[in-house]
């Protein structure tokens, strides 16, 4: 745990999201593809409401 | 399995009817795959790491790939199985192109895991002999195109189709015909596979253009749109888009790993199998051609393979000293020679790749 967050008690590593996974050991490259995935999983989800209703 | 469940439920109650769509089951297949992938993943990173399962890094390739030895390989297994899996759960069993299909990824793949099994687990770093490989492919494939000119019932599934153009169909003989499967079966088996040399450079190219030849698929086996949009008419192709969104789902979740640094590589038994099972709907469903397009980055990695080979050999022949056309072959290497970082590489080759995916897409309409 990060000096910071034992001090003030932080919800996450770092802001944001992106920040907190790449101080969570993964790398740059790896956070960014995971989170395009992630990313394009939604679409497909948002695009699917347009069959399923 | 799921579909002859639900037809048998569907009797007593009507909601059951609903998985008779084939949209339906290909985007829950999409999911299956993905999860069975998110699921199993981590524990196969495990178990490959832990028996050793490494890759080897050519010593004549870029220097800062040297520490990429030792990353677990053969994770195009995990691809297979969820792929293989999800296409039994959610796929019409009684259509005989998603045998065919599973023949052909399942078979190749048996070939890419022996190579792999040789190379990584016996320590041989020759792996299947080229030879053997080339053998055992083309069996396959050749496999696939007999079948499919005896099963032909009409001339639409053996005429070669030329996008763009509405009326320029030719049709085929049967040795030209089964001449063309063998050739986009091993050609785009082996181009995948040459491109499979950076993380993630061949699993997201393979997810786009089999989430685009899904829809071909579908439109195929739609009497109705594929009138409207002058596609051949292929009965019962559409359950492929099951099994192409299967691929796309699996592969997806497979990238979560195999993104920069990658915990995983897919290996032969992946990257072998994902090509062939891409040439084979391309074939069933007529659209080599578009194949041809959308698969673009795969055609010039191997073209570019062929090239340097080819011009190594002539030069030494006529010069005694052999030349290079490019700094490494295959390309993406020449790009990382020439100062590229490798996730500049892998995520420009992506959007050229979503860009030919989008012309192959047009191809559709603009004829």
């Amino acid at each position: 745990m990060s000096v910071e967050m034992q001090r003030k008690k932080c919800a996450t590593l770092a802001l944001g999201e992106t920040h907190m996974s790449v101080a969570n050991v993964m790398a740059t490259p790896n956070a960014n593809v995971r989170f395009w995935i992630i990313t394009m999983l939604l679409v497909l989800i948002g695009l699917a409401t347009l069959k399923l209703r | 399995m799921l579909l002859a469940l639900a037809q048998s439920l569907s009797q007593d109650i009507r909601f059951f009817n609903v998985f008779n769509y084939i949209t339906l089951r290909a985007v829950l297949a999409a999911m299956t795959a993905l999860l069975i992938s998110f699921m199993v993943g981590p524990a196969m990173i495990r178990k490959l790491a832990a028996m050793k399962i490494g890759q080897s890094v050519r010593t004549d390739g870029p220097q800062t790939h040297l520490v990429k030895a030792g990353t677990p390989t053969m994770g195009g297994a995990l691809i297979l199985t969820s792929v293989a899996i999800t296409t039994l759960l959610w796929g019409d069993l009684h259509n005989a192109y998603i045998w065919v299909v599973l023949f052909a990824t399942l078979g190749v793949g048996a070939i890419g895991w022996v190579d792999d099994y040789r190379k990584v687990v016996h320590r041989n770093p020759k792996g299947l002999s080229a030879g053997a490989k080339m053998f055992w492919q083309s069996l396959v494939a050749l496999a696939v195109g007999i079948y499919l000119w005896k099963t032909s019932t009409l001339p639409a599934q053996t005429e070669l189709i030329v996008p763009f153009f509405k009326y320029l169909v030719f049709p085929l003989g049967a040795l030209a015909f089964i001449v063309l499967v063998y050739l986009v079966i091993v050609g785009s088996s082996n181009a995948v596979n040459l491109t499979d040399g950076l993380d993630g450079l061949a699993i997201l190219p393979t997810v786009m253009v089999s989430g685009a030849l899904a829809i071909f698929a579908y439109v195929a086996g739609h009497a109705v749109f594929s009138k409207y949009l002058g596609v051949p008419y292929i009965p019962g192709a559409g359950e492929l888009a099951v099994f192409c969104l299967a691929i796309s789902g699996a592969g997806l979740a497979f990238l979560w790993f195999n993104a920069y640094p990658a915990e995983v590589f897919m290996g032969d038994v992946g990257a072998l199998a994902l090509g062939a099972a891409l040439g084979t709907v391309a074939v069933i469903i007529r659209q080599e051609l578009v194949l041809f397009i959308m698969g673009g980055v795969f055609v010039v990695e191997a073209v570019s393979v062929m090239l340097q080979v080819s011009y190594f050999k002539y030069t030494k022949r006529r010069y005694g000293t052999g030349k290079r056309i490019l700094l490494m072959a295959p390309l993406h290497h020449h790009f990382e020679q020439k100062g590229w970082k490798e996730t500049q590489v892998v995520v420009r080759f992506w959007i050229i790749t979503m860009l030919l995916v989008l012309i192959g897409l047009a191809t559709l309409k603009l004829r």
